[in-house]
Order: C-alpha cells, then sequence, then structure tokens
C-alpha cells in the first residue's frame, strides 16, 4: 500500500526471501553451535592434551570462518535487503521497532567477528587462557546474537502483550521467546555436530577419524533430547488458532511437515550409522548427504514457522499484503485503490476493470502468489472457479481458511480483481451466473372425472416438493434418481372412508421418460456406489418407471419409492416435472375404480456451475457435466486431504453421504463427519455473495429465472421465497452445523457466520437436515391466515411425525393428499404449463385449490357438511383465489 | 503524477532524528573508509602486481595490504550494517522505495559480495601456488566492488529523488538505475578515486608500523603510498569540482554562499584536502593523516547536507514522529561500550600474541 512492488510473478518474493533464509538460518545455527563445538573441543584437547585434537580444532575453525563469516555473515544482511524488497512495510516496521535490538545485535556481531579472526589467526601463539576465553567468548557473542534475533523472529510469530502496549520489551519477551529460544540452541548444537562430521571425515588417521566422528554423533544426538521438548512447548506456545490454520487447514504445510519429521529420522540413522565401522567413502557420502538433509530439516521448521502466522507478516498487526489489520475496515470502505500510494488507477470504473483487478492482484495477492511461476502460483489455485465462483471465492476468503486474509477492498474491487482472474488470466466470460432462460410451456390435460357419478377419490402426490439429482455418476453422487409417490383413496359419501383393502394401485409414467437409463448413467455405477444390482429403469427400492404401489400403514397410504425418474424427455428436452398417471382398480375383478395424475418434480439443475466453472451436461440445459463434477472433486481433495478426484478415476466415484451421513438416503456416513446438509450449506454459507432466495437458487434448482423454477406453489405467487420459511442461508447453515456442535468442523464453518435476525449465535435452534424442518403452523398460527409480522425464523418441527409431509388432518387424511407437496401447494403455477401442478383439485373440483376448499364439501361427502373436522379455519371461501391480476391474489393474502 | 504523493508515510521513530543522524554519520564514516581501503587496496594489488618488481613477494609494496583484506572486508561489513541500520530508521521509507526500484541490481549484492570476499581469500591464499588464478581472483572481487559501489550511489541518490520515482510505472521489475542522472559518473568517480588514495593512505600507515619493527625499505615505500594518496587525491580535487558543476544549479548556489554553513564546511574540506596532498607530496604521514581525517568529516557531513539540499519539501527529518524507547536506547549504549572494551581486549590478546610470534 505504503511501497512500489517488486514485480517478479514468476519466482515471487516468498521464495527469494526462503532461499537466501534458508541457507542463512542453517549457517548461522551452525555459527552458534559451532562455536560451542570449537570451545568444548579445543577444551577437550587441552584436557586430553592431544596435539591431534588442536590441530583438528585449528582446520576446522578454518572451514568454520570460511563458511560462517563469509557466507552466514553475507547472507544474513542478504535476509534483510531481500525483506526490505519483498516487505519493505513489515521491514520498516520491525526496524522502527526495534532499531536498539539490532544495533546491540551489531554490537554482537562485531564481538563475534573480532574473537573468531583473533582465535584463528592467533591460534598457535595465543596462551591456553587465552584460547579458552577467546573461543568462549565467540561462542558467547554468537548465542547473543540468536538471542536477540530470536526476541525480534518469535516476535513476528506470537506479538503478544505488544499488540496493546507498543513496548519493546512486551515485543521481545514475548510468548514463543523462551521455548523458540531453546529449540534454536538445540537446533545450534545439533547443526554444529553435523558440520563436526565434514572436516572429521578428512581426517588421514583412521582411528582418530572414527573417535572424533564418535564425539560428532554425540552433538548430532544429544540435542534431540532438547529439541523434542522445547520443539513441543514451541509447538503449543503458537495461538491455537495459528495451529489449526497451519496444520490442519493450509494444504501447503503438510510437505514441510513431512520433510521436517523425516528429516530429523534420517539426521538420527545417519548420525548412528556414522559411529559404525565403515569406509571413509561410506563416512563421506553419508556426510554428504547428511548436510543436504540438515539443509531440508532446516527448511522444514522454518517454512512451518512461517506459515503459522499466516495471513500475517506480523501477527495480528500486519497482513503478509502490508496492509495493517487496523487498517482493514477503512480501506474495505474508502477502496484499496484509493489508499495505495503506488498505483495510477485510483477507481474501478465500468472502462477498466481488468486494469484495476491487476493492480489490485499486485496489491493484494502478488505478496504470496507468482503467476504461472514456482510456488503458490495462482493459475492452478484459480482455474477451478468461475468469475461468479472467482467473486464468492473472494466473498469466502480468510473466513474458512484463516491462512489467507480476507479481501479487503470494496465490492467493485472485489468484482475487478474477480474479472481480472477469472478473466484476465483465465479467459473465463466475465459473466454474472446464473443467467436467464426461456422455459417453453408444454400442454398437459386433466383426467376425466364425472362428480355425480365417481365412486372414489384418488390423491397422489410427491413426497417432497423437488427432487434434485446431480447426474454426475462417473465422479460424485449426491443424490440417485428416486422420486417416491404417496397415495390416498376416499371412498365418496356422506361418510367418506379411506379405503385400502381389495385396492391396487398402479402408476406409470408419461410418455418420453421410461427409458432413464438411456440418459444417465446412474445405472453404470449404481452397484459400486450404493451395492445394489440394478436392472436398466429400475430404482433403488425395485421399482421401475411403471408398476405398484404397495400399502404402508405407517403413513396410511399406499406409497411407490424411489422411482428413478429423470427429468429428460427421449426428444432431447428438459421438463423437471413428468407427469405419472395413476390408477386404482379393485384388486379381485379388476375394475378401474378412479384414475388421476401427479407430477414427480425432479430436477438436475443443480447450480455448481455457476462457481465452479464447466457447462451443463445435458444439452448445455442442466446436469453437473464432468468438468464441473472434476472441479468440485479436485478442490474438495486439496482442502479436505481426500483422494476423490483419482478414486474417480479409478472407476470408483463416491456417495457424499457414504463420509457425511445423510438422513434423506438414511446413510450413516463416517464418524466424525457432519451431516452432508450441515457440512455443504456451512461451507458454501462462508462464500456465498449473495442474499435472500438468490443464494439458494445459486445451487438449488430455485432461481427465479432458472430451468425449474421450483418454488410453484401459492407462497411464491404471493411472494413468499425461500427464506422466508428456511431463513437466510447464514441461519439455515448456523441451525444445522450447531446440530453437529460435537463435530470438529463445524466450529470454524460456524465462526465466520452471523445470524440475520437472532442477536448472536446462542439464540439459533439446533437441528438436524431433514428432521427438523419449517413447521407451516408455525405462520398460520391455528391454522389462520398468518399476521403480517409471522415469521418461522428459526423454528423447526419437532419429530420427524411433525413434518408437514407426514402429517394428516383429523380425518387421517395426509396434509399434502389435499395441498399438494412442498413447493408446489394449491392453487400452484409451474412453469411449464400453469396447472401442471393443480391436476388432482381441477380434475375433482374444476378449481385449482386445495381439495375440499370453498366450502366444496361434496368431492368427498358428495353433500354440503355443517360440521367441519378436518381442521380448524377449514369450512370458509379459498383466501388466494386466482384472479386475471396475479397481484391481486398477493394483496389479498 | 504527482511524485510526491508516492512518498511512502514514514513509521515513528524512537529516539530524536538527530541521534540517529549522528550514529548514521559517524558508523558510515567508517564503513566508508574500511571500503575504500579494500577497494583501493585491491585495485592497487591488481595494478601493481602487473609491474615488474626484484623484490620478495612480502616486500612488495602492496603486500602490505594483501595478509589483511579478508579481516578488513569483515570489519567494512560490519561497519557497513550500522549505518545501513541508522539510515533505514530516518529514511526507510525513501531507502525502501528506491531498492525496490533497482530491486534485481540490488539484491544482487549479495551473492556478488560472497564471491568477492571468497575472491580475496582466495588471492591470500594462492597468490604464490597459483599466480595467474589468484590474480583472477582479485580482479573479480575488484570488479564486484567497483559495481556495489555503483549500484550505492545509484539507490543513494534515487532515494533523495522522488520525481525520478515515476519511471516505476513503466518498469516494475526493479531494473531501473539513476544511470541517467549527470551527477552519477563525478559521483561514483569521486568514491573510486578516494578508494585509490585511501588505499595508498593505508598502505603507508602499514609500512609505517613496519618502520617500526625495522622492515628494510620500509621509509621509501611510505613515500611510495603517499605518492599514490597525493596523485589520487589531487586528482580527486578535480572530480570534486565535476561533481560540484554536475549538481542543479539552485544546489551549487547553496554551496557557493547561499548557505554558509554548507559553503564552510565545503570549502574546509576542499582546502583540507589540498593540505593532505602537499603533505603526501612532502613525505609526511601525519599531517598527511590528520588533515586527510579533518577532509573526510567535512566531506561526510556534506554528504548529508546535500541529501537534504536533494530532499528538499519531499521530506524533512523534523517531520517524523517520535515514540521514546530511551531505556533500551540506554541499554544499547551500555552494551555498546561492553562491546568495545572486549574488542579491545581481544586485540590486545591478538597483539600479544603476535609479539610471541615474532619473539618465537
Amino acid at each position: 500500500m505504503n511501497y512500489p512492488i517488486w514485480e517478479i510473478p514468476a519466482i515471487g518474493g516468498g521464495s527469494l526471501i526462503a532461499l537466501i533464509a534458508i541457507l542463512h538460518v542453517y549457517i548461522a545455527h551452525l555459527a552458534v553451535g559451532g562455536g560451542m563445538f570449537i570451545w568444548l573441543t579445543d577444551r577437550k584437547g587441552y584436557r586430553e592434551n592431544s596435539a591431534e585434537i588442536h590441530n583438528y580444532v585449528h582446520k576446522h575453525t578454518w572451514f568454520f570462518l570460511l563458511l560462517t563469516m563469509v557466507f552466514g555473515g553475507i547472507t544474513g544482511v542478504g535476509i534483510w535487503f531481500i525483506i526490505a524488497l519483498i516487505h519493505p512495510a513489515a521491514t520498516s516496521s520491525l526496524i522502527h521497532n526495534f532499531v536498539f535490538g539490532w544495533a546491540i545485535e551489531w554490537v554482537f556481531f562485531l564481538g563475534e567477528i573480532t574473537a573468531l579472526l583473533v582465535y584463528y589467526y592467533q591460534f598457535d601463539h595465543l596462551t591456553q587462557k587465552q584460547r579458552m576465553q577467546l573461543s568462549f567468548l565467540y561462542f558467547l557473542f554468537a548465542w547473543l546474537s540468536l538471542f536477540i534475533i530470536n526476541g525480534i523472529l518469535s516476535f513476528m510469530l506470537t506479538p503478544g502483550q505488544w499488540l496493546e502496549t507498543g513496548n519493546f520489551w512486551h515485543g521481545f519477551f514475548n510468548p514463543s521467546f523462551l521455548p523458540s529460544l531453546l529449540f534454536r540452541t538445540f537446533a545450534a548444537a545439533m547443526i554444529a555436530g553435523l558440520f563436526g562430521y565434514v572436516t572429521t571425515v578428512f581426517l588421514k588417521d583412521s582411528a582418530f577419524r572414527s573417535a572424533m566422528l564418535k564425539y560428532s554423533t554425540r552433538w548430532l544426538l544429544y540435542p534431540l533430547l532438547g529439541l523434542i521438548p522445547s520443539g513441543i512447548w514451541y509447538y503449543f506456545t503458537v495461538p491455537s488458532v495459528n495451529r489449526v490454520s497451519a496444520f490442519s487447514l493450509n494444504p501447503e504445510t503438510g510437505i514441510f511437515a513431512s520433510l521436517f519429521i523425516v528429516a530429523s529420522i534420517l539426521i538420527f540413522l545417519l548420525g548412528i550409522f556414522l559411529t559404525m565401522r565403515s569406509g571413509v567413502a561410506a563416512q563421506r557420502i553419508a556426510t554428504s548427504a547428511l548436510l543436504i538433509i540438515g539443509l531440508g530439516w532446516m527448511g522444514g521448521f522454518e517454512y512451518m514457522r512461517e506459515i503459522a502466522r499466516k495471513p500475517f507478516v506480523i501477527s495480528d498487526y500486519m497482513y503478509s499484503t502490508s496492509i495493517l489489520k487496523s487498517d482493514a475496515g477503512k480501506l474495505s470502505r474508502e477502496g484499496i485503490l484509493a489508499n495505495a500510494k503506488w498505483t495510477y488507477v485510483k477507481r474501478v470504473t465500468p472502462q477498466n476493470p481488468m486494469e484495476a483487478g491487476e493492480e489490485i492482484f499486485r496489491l493484494q495477492c502478488s505478496g504470496c502468489h507468482t503467476l504461472n511461476g514456482i510456488r503458490n502460483d495462482i493459475i492452478p489455485q484459480t482455474e477451478l472457479l468461475s468469475y461468479t465462483g472467482m467473486i464468492s471465492f473472494l466473498f469466502g476468503q480468510g473466513k474458512v481458511h484463516t491462512y489467507m486474509p480476507e479481501f479487503i477492498g470494496t465490492e467493485q474491487e472485489k468484482d475487478a480483481l474477480a474479472a481480472y482472474i477469472a478473466g484476465g488470466l483465465h479467459k473465463n466470460p466475465v459473466i454474472m451466473e446464473p443467467q436467464p432462460y426461456q422455459i417453453q410451456p408444454i400442454l398437459n390435460t386433466i383426467p376425466d372425472y364425472d362428480q355425480k357419478k365417481a365412486e372414489y377419490i384418488l390423491l397422489v402426490w410427491n413426497d417432497l416438493g423437488m427432487h434434485c439429482i446431480s447426474d454426475s455418476d462417473p465422479w460424485f453422487v449426491i443424490l440417485p434418481p428416486a422420486n417416491t409417490l404417496e397415495a390416498q383413496i376416499i371412498k365418496r359419501g356422506p361418510l367418506p372412508q379411506l379405503v385400502a383393502d381389495n385396492i391396487e394401485l398402479t402408476y406409470r409414467v408419461e410418455p418420453g421418460f421410461e427409458n432413464p437409463a438411456a440418459h444417465t448413467q446412474f445405472w453404470d455405477y449404481a452397484e459400486r456406489i450404493f451395492g445394489a444390482k440394478l436392472p436398466q429403469n429400475v430404482g433403488l427400492h425395485g421399482n421401475g418407471l411403471s408398476g405398484k404401489f404397495k400399502w404402508n400403514p405407517d403413513r396410511n397410504s399406499f406409497i411407490v419409492e424411489t422411482i428413478p425418474v429423470m427429468p429428460y424427455n427421449d426428444d432431447g428436452s428438459f421438463n423437471p416435472y413428468p407427469i405419472f398417471t395413476v390408477e386404482a382398480r379393485d384388486s379381485a375383478s379388476g375394475k378401474l375404480l378412479a384414475v388421476t395424475q401427479a407430477v414427480t418434480p425432479t430436477s438436475t439443475e443443480m447450480g455448481c456451475r455457476n462457481c465452479h466453472g464447466g457447462g451443463w451436461k445435458r444439452n448445455g440445459i442442466a446436469g453437473v457435466s464432468d468438468e464441473t463434477a472434476t472441479n468440485i472433486l479436485k478442490i474438495h481433495d486439496r482442502l479436505s486431504g481426500t483422494n476423490l478426484y483419482d478414486l474417480a478415476r479409478k472407476g470408483q466415484p463416491q456417495l457424499c453421504a457414504g463420509c457425511h451421513p445423510d438422513p434423506a438416503l438414511g446413510a450413516e456416513g463416517k464418524a466424525g463427519q457432519m451431516y452432508l446438509s450441515a457440512s455443504i450449506h456451512g461451507w458454501h454459507a462462508n462464500y456465498m455473495h449473495l442474499k435472500g432466495a438468490q443464494a439458494c437458487g445459486m445451487c438449488h434448482p430455485a432461481y427465479a429465472s432458472g430451468r425449474t423454477r421450483c418454488s410453484r406453489g401459492i407462497h411464491g405467487e404471493v411472494g413468499v421465497t425461500c427464506v422466508d420459511c428456511h431463513c437466510e442461508l447464514a441461519d439455515h447453515a448456523l441451525t444445522l452445523l450447531k446440530g453437529q456442535a460435537d463435530k470438529p468442523g463445524a466450529t470454524r464453518l460456524m465462526a465466520h457466520l452471523t445470524p440475520t435476525k437472532a442477536e448472536n449465535k446462542d439464540q439459533i435452534n439446533p437441528r438436524s437436515p431433514w428432521l427438523n424442518e419449517p413447521d407451516c403452523l408455525t405462520c398460520h398460527e391455528g391454522f389462520q391466515k398468518p399476521a403480517s409480522n409471522a415469521t418461522s425464523y428459526n423454528v423447526w418441527s419437532k419429530a420427524f411425525e411433525d413434518l408437514y409431509r407426514i402429517r394428516t388432518d383429523n380425518a387421517g387424511i395426509r396434509c399434502a393428499a389435499c395441498h399438494n407437496s412442498t413447493h408446489a401447494e394449491y392453487p400452484s403455477e409451474n412453469p411449464f404449463g400453469r396447472d401442471r401442478d393443480n391436476i388432482q383439485p381441477l380434475q375433482y373440483s374444476g378449481a385449482p385449490y386445495p381439495i375440499g376448499s370453498n366450502i366444496s364439501c361434496e368431492v368427498c361427502h358428495m353433500q354440503k357438511m355443517e360440521n367441519p373436522i378436518h381442521h380448524p379455519n377449514f369450512y370458509r371461501e379459498f383466501r388466494n383465489k386466482r384472479t386475471e391480476q396475479k397481484t391481486a391474489v398477493a394483496a389479498n393474502f | 503524477m504527482d511524485p510526491l504523493t508516492l512518498i511512502p508515510t514514514p513509521d515513528t521513530i524512537p529516539a530524536p532524528s538527530w541521534l540517529f543522524l549522528l550514529l548514521d554519520v559517524s558508523t558510515f564514516t567508517l564503513h566508508i573508509l574500511l571500503i575504500n581501503i579494500v577497494l583501493g587496496g585491491s585495485l592497487i594489488l591488481l595494478f601493481t602486481r602487473a609491474g615488474k618488481q626484484s623484490a620478495e613477494p612480502e616486500n612488495k609494496l602492496q603486500e602490505g595490504i594483501a595478509g589483511k583484506l579478508p579481516v578488513i572486508i569483515a570489519l567494512a561489513i560490519n561497519f557497513g550494517v550500522a549505518p545501513l541500520l541508522f539510515l533505514q530508521v530516518i529514511y526507510g521509507h525513501l531507502f525502501y522505495t528506491s531498492s525496490v526500484l533497482m530491486a534485481v541490481y540490488w539484491i544482487l549484492i549479495i551473492p556478488l559480495l560472497i564471491v568477492g570476499y571468497y575472491g580475496a581469500y582466495y588471492y591470500i591464499r594462492k597468490k604464490s601456488s597459483a599466480p595467474m588464478l589468484s590474480r583472477i581472483a582479485i580482479l573479480l572481487t575488484s570488479l564486484i566492488l567497483l559495481y556495489i559501489g555503483f549500484i550505492f550511489v545509484s539507490n543513494m541518490t534515487m532515494m533523495a529523488q522522488p520525481e525520478k520515482w515515476v519511471a516505476y510505472f513503466e518498469n516494475r521489475g526493479g531494473t531501473l538505475l539513476n544511470s541517467g542522472d549527470p551527477t552519477i559518473i563525478p559521483r561514483y568517480l569521486h568514491f573510486v578515486t578516494a578508494s585509490i588514495a585511501i588505499g595508498g593512505l593505508f598502505l603507508a600507515i602499514v609500512w609505517w608500523f613496519r618502520k617500526q619493527k625495522n622492515a628494510a625499505g620500509a621509509e621509501e615505500k611510505i613515500k611510495s603510498a603517499l605518492r599514490i594518496f597525493g596523485i589520487a587525491t589531487a586528482m580527486q580535487v578535480v572530480i570534486g569540482f565535476w561533481f560540484l558543476l554536475a549538481l542543479p544549479s539552485e544546489f551549487i548556489i547553496q554551496f557557493m554562499g547561499q548557505n554558509l554553513f554548507f559553503t564552510l564546511l565545503l570549502f574546509a574540506g576542499i582546502f583540507l584536502g589540498i593540505g593532505a596532498i602537499v603533505f603526501a607530496f612532502l613525505g609526511n604521514l601525519t599531517f598527511t593523516a590528520a588533515f586527510f581525517v579533518a577532509t573526510i568529516l567535512t566531506m561526510v557531513i556534506t554528504r548529508a547536507n546535500l541529501r537534504a539540499l536533494y530532499l528538499g519539501d519531499a521530506f524533512s527529518l523534523s517531520s517524523l514522529k517520535v515514540a521514546p524507547q530511551y531505556g533500551v536506547m540506554a541499554l544499547f549504549f551500555i552494551i555498546f561500550a561492553v562491546g568495545i572494551v572486549s574488542v579491545v581486549y581481544m586485540v590486545r590478546m591478538a597483539i600479544s600474541a603476535n609479539e610471541r610470534r615474532i619473539a618465537s
């Protein structure tokens, strides 16, 4: 913000810092530990009166001097140079807060080089006392240098009280100061042993060489006793939020943690090896390997430490983008372009989104990400997202994965950055998904019915208002094709009866939908995913596209479960509302008693592609395409450490509910995993940049101008949207996550979600998906017209039996039998033909209203009745009668 | 675009700016003297080796510096850390910016310096056993030192001229140098020539010590070394005027009487320098050295004055906000004093060891 940015997109500043810093830190630790090594080894020479040892120490010191004073000294200045180039603001902050610390370190540096030069150049002419004093002084000054640098370095990770006081000492003696100092001191001794080998393996006398190898091994191994406890202490002084962020969430950490652990083990093993009898060649090879492994060990450790303070360069004070945490709010209000000194684009205009986006990229991304570069390349990390997905990503950045900072800037700046990344870098279209779609209505007929003569009323409904299918079987399955129809049959008369005995119900799908196997790969993978060998066009419960209902006494209904109907017509068209014809016959005589039709709402319009990129699978209309599906799996693998993409490529796609429990499928999932619904809503709620029903429509087939428009009941017509019953996505997710509060992931998904109406998260009522749902009677209290301020916010049905789709009236008739399934409540307005969902009320009463409404008792009773037993407020004219003007209906509601 | 809007906001400083300026200028003086000795010494080694001298290698004039080179490099680097630190306290926001503009050249200093440093060690270790390679090594060291000097001159001048920073928007890759500035060449030559002069003076001092130990031909060597100093400093006067005249005219006026302090100091420096030349040709080491030290002091302050002129309205030290850390500051001075005592103690050990070596 304050400084120009050195543009090196292919390399990235971080790698340059790492290159110089890791080499330096390795040698700098040698400088400290090696000082102690020289001091104690020279003393050993005096104690053992060994000229051999003195001679060795002299030669070792020459090698040590060349390595530490020249290479170590200058790379130390090099770190300073490079951090000032890459992070000038942070460097400035460290210099200005700790200048006297640095100045003290400079004095120690002067002491170090003086001691070392005098010791080496006058080695043979110093007295024993002088040599002991000088070598000790060298070690002391070197360790004091470490003491100072350690204070400043550990400050960057855990600034502690300094954040409030700004006091030098609070920053210097910060929470991780002591464990870090101990850890580094032990590490220094270990590295001293490691470099002890380097000079030892060149000793000519094999007995002396062998003795000194053993001596060096002691230096290598004894410090381990201190390294392990101090390392653990160090680890636990890092705030837990950083630990989780760095070691559980950040996919970058894994490789460095592995490197550190593997290198630790190899150092130990090779150290043991070097104490054994072996040829000098093997010893030299082992020593060379140890030098490289030691560098890897150091690199692994330093990288982990750096990653642990992400997204900050100075924890809780300055982000890696050089933006002060305290400035973030102002910059998001006023814009980063307006506040950055080193940009010539000062604001986003309709003409300059790409140019502005590129500048924002420099300011906010280039600090950590390369562009087609060697590390943390932005290209593969963003290629799986569309423009809309990029906006969502930026919206959620830093919330769940706290190793990245949140995006700082205005909405326009966020959109411009998304446009630059998705459009400029990936050449994806810069359009906001989903785009409106034109539906072609289809005519449907109403079955014949003679109100005077008919003996039976047949009521059929789909158990859900919409069944969703991902249609991505080669990659993963969220839900399979599986619509469930239920039916009740009423024998008409003054005292109508629900009947079941001696009645057989059959069903058949409308022409064009009989062969879903021709349009989906469900049957190719059903055995692998569901463990069931299914014949083509037969669903999970053995039902096909035509067949018989079964009587279910628990539900008091006929039922046919999981019909594998797809929204794909053989003619290539997309129709998410296929009509089933249902016939009731006398099972003995075969006499047709009643016939009607019902819609099975089923849609593959799952909007994953809106953000995850790729096209639609089926004729550009619906279905999760291979590209979208693989993009999702790759992201899941990267962020959750799974290997779903590889498994799928090997022909083993997974059912999401295989891991994430899902009551909708009765799947138990894996222990510790959250419900699929909690995970998927909880995750995406953090990234969803839209509000209200628009947010729902991004993923569900509920987009108001979409291909399905599933919210087609009277609620939709009078302006009640998804969120009026299900709540805003944030609340919706919170209720599900609170229901999973005992699962490890729930807390971090909830951390950045804020309830829209409840004062805080404590007031949010937990629930389980599919089992605790919005309850109609919350708004329609006492079956009445909802009060003007009625809300179902945060109120859920208690038990399974309380669900609308299960409940009955006082006569045992299911709510949905007369009112139709959710999202299609009578009178419904289906986008594929106005009355497609209203067939039964039109058939039985000539009007699209709930069965028996408008005091149409005769539909079942064949006469007017006086005692309305079904439910309170039943006996009256329907409130929302259709007029030619839809708005008039709404006003009346 | 107004270049002044590009100037980063400076951070608060933990003690008054004059203290850091004082620390900066004083440690810089030591640093630049050491660097001058290193560069001048390397150049003298490089060019005088070409000449045929019949004397034994140890007895050659220039060899007075050879063995000391790595030690002086070590000290020069150490004494470079301090002024670079104090400079960053008061001018950091300007310095970081100009460094970023020339980032590629700037960071290359590090690997090159490592090579140059090892080159000096190689030269000393191998000058007898591998004369050709060691000569290449000292050539490399000299070229690297010349490179580093040029980049520093470029950075220190770029830092004081925000009006040149807008070039960044045409080149963000860190390859901008302040090479178009008319003062760059004379300023750079001013440094190189000073190095040769100070290299000569250092040799004279080395041979003066040897003379105390009755080394053969020491008197003559002192005179030769002073002659190097004298000739280089005479050239320096010419280059100095070139530098002065290459400055923007409004600055020249400042040094020509408009600012009395600036003017007096500059001309005192010039006259002291001329004095040093005279004594050098007279072969008087003590007076040469005394006049030289006085010259250096005036010139280092003049350098700071010139920086203030360049910055003009863009930045003044008085605008820095102070958030004092006097306790830590006091601790630094105590540790500094203890450090100096330790260094003296260790150097005395070296001297006593050296005496034992000679005695044996």
